[in-house]
């Protein structure tokens, strides 16, 4: 039989053990319907999610409620929206209780004497036309005058077809502002002209996020697999899909067969009560999404599926510890 | 049969049930150590534990809280845990 320590040397299995024991539970909560910016391609908007259940106004509820999240086992609170910085009281409160990551458009700062170390991933579109175009104006300049220098911020980047060939600047930027860089590809839910991903261009993106990684090792946070992965759509020969995806609210997931899948994971809308299907949109084709916490995800929940080989469970290895200093439950 | 032959067979029983519902290859219930870290070593997550969990709640009538699958970590101890509460229930 195959075992982890019969597949690694001594490096290899110092670095799974730091990751083995880490039982990472997370959970999304939609912390408010509004937001500060209109994005084309915003699953949120074009879903209308932001219609699904009025958001609860009453501070004591949502605490009683992450308490109650608490006790399903949660340890990772991932915070979305609308835009969670229109709603700070919200917000501490799941910072004061869990470890708590907090997804922004940038352009409101998180105060950092009340939020000291709150994980936050500011999103982003492309280079400033492809901001203007999907987002209405360039938040790049914004946030990185915000956030330059902050040691628990990164840019969660999401390329487009455009982008292709234009990435380096973009990292470079980041890595000029002292900020970190996730990557993730659009999955266009609106159907911008121009923005869906077409075979070839998913090859040259997936070579030229290879070279990034190469080029800036400090400042992408990321792994070659996972960019196979998402740009390929497969794993281990399967494709991607509805019956593949670990990140669909488990109360609602009457699959069968029952894949892999996030434990006890539920994506919350803002009246506390309401689930929605899956870490994004209810209206996304799943054989196209290319949401990147969605498929890193698919990786870390097949962990048996990468022990046929050395090289498997490395791949393994480096998506986990991607997704774990995403989270800050590795250090950068 | 003593204790210790019944937990000896009860660890093979399950290792047979493990081998077969997880699809582990390259092994047979007499070769599966029972010491091995299931979690660390073979690479069974919680979904596994909960599998196995059904299968062995069938045989033995016996339900394994979720709450316990931490603690589960290796074939021996599950079956010392199955063993107890078959025990506890005379």
């Amino acid at each position: 039989m195959k075992t982890v320590s019969s597949l690694l040397d001594d490096h290899w299995y110092e670095r799974y053990k730091k990751i083995s024991k880490l039982n990472i539970r997370s959970s999304i909560y939609d912390v408010t319907n509004r937001c500060n910016l209109r994005c084309k391609g915003c699953f949120f908007f074009s879903s209308d999610e932001h219609k699904a259940a009025p958001e609860e106004n009453d501070l004591a509820r949502w605490e009683a409620f992450i308490d109650k999240e608490m006790e399903r086992g949660v340890n990772l609170a991932i915070l979305i929206g609308g835009e969670p910085t229109l709603c700070f009281d919200r917000v501490e409160a799941f910072y004061k209780r869990l470890p708590t990551f907090c997804a922004t458009n940038g352009l409101i700062k998180v105060p950092r004497d009340r939020f000291p170390t709150m994980m936050i991933g500011i999103s982003l579109w492309g280079d400033e036309e492809d901001e203007r175009v999907l987002r209405g104006r360039d938040t790049f300049s914004i946030s990185s005058k915000h956030y330059a220098g902050d040691p628990y911020t990164y840019y969660l980047y999401t390329i487009t077809p455009k982008q292709i060939g234009k990435t380096e600047r973009i990292i470079r930027k980041i890595h000029e502002a002292g900020l970190k860089v996730h990557m993730q590809l659009l999955s266009n839910d609106e159907g911008v002209s121009g923005f869906s991903w077409k075979p070839e261009e998913l090859v040259a993106i997936r070579a030229e996020m290879d070279a990034m990684l190469d080029a800036y090792p400090e400042t992408v946070i990321s792994s070659k697999y996972y960019h196979e992965i998402i740009t390929t759509g497969k794993m281990m020969g399967r494709p991607f899909g509805w019956m593949e995806c670990p990140s669909v609210t488990q109360p609602l997931d009457q699959r069968d067969p029952a894949p892999k899948r996030l434990t006890n994971f539920i994506r919350w809308a803002s009246d506390l009560t309401t689930m929605h299907r899956c870490c994004t949109s209810e209206t996304r084709d799943c054989a196209t999404c290319k949401d990147g916490a969605a498929h890193m995800s698919w990786v870390m929940v097949n962990k048996r599926a990468h022990m046929a080989s050395t090289r498997d469970l490395q791949n393994w290895i480096e998506v986990y510890e991607m997704f774990a200093k995403l989270y800050q439950f590795l250090p950068w | 049969m003593t204790v210790a032959m019944e937990l000896d067979q009860m660890i093979l029983n399950i290792a047979a049930i493990m081998i077969e519902e997880l699809k582990l290859e390259d092994v047979t219930p007499e070769s599966f150590d029972p010491d091995i870290d299931l979690v660390d070593e073979v690479g069974i997550d919680s979904m596994d534990l909960a599998t196995v969990a059904l299968v062995l709640r069938d045989k033995y009538a016996v339900r394994i809280d979720e709450d316990d699958y931490p603690k589960l970590t290796t074939l021996r101890l599950i079956s010392a845990y199955i063993h107890r509460k078959l025990a506890a229930r005379g």
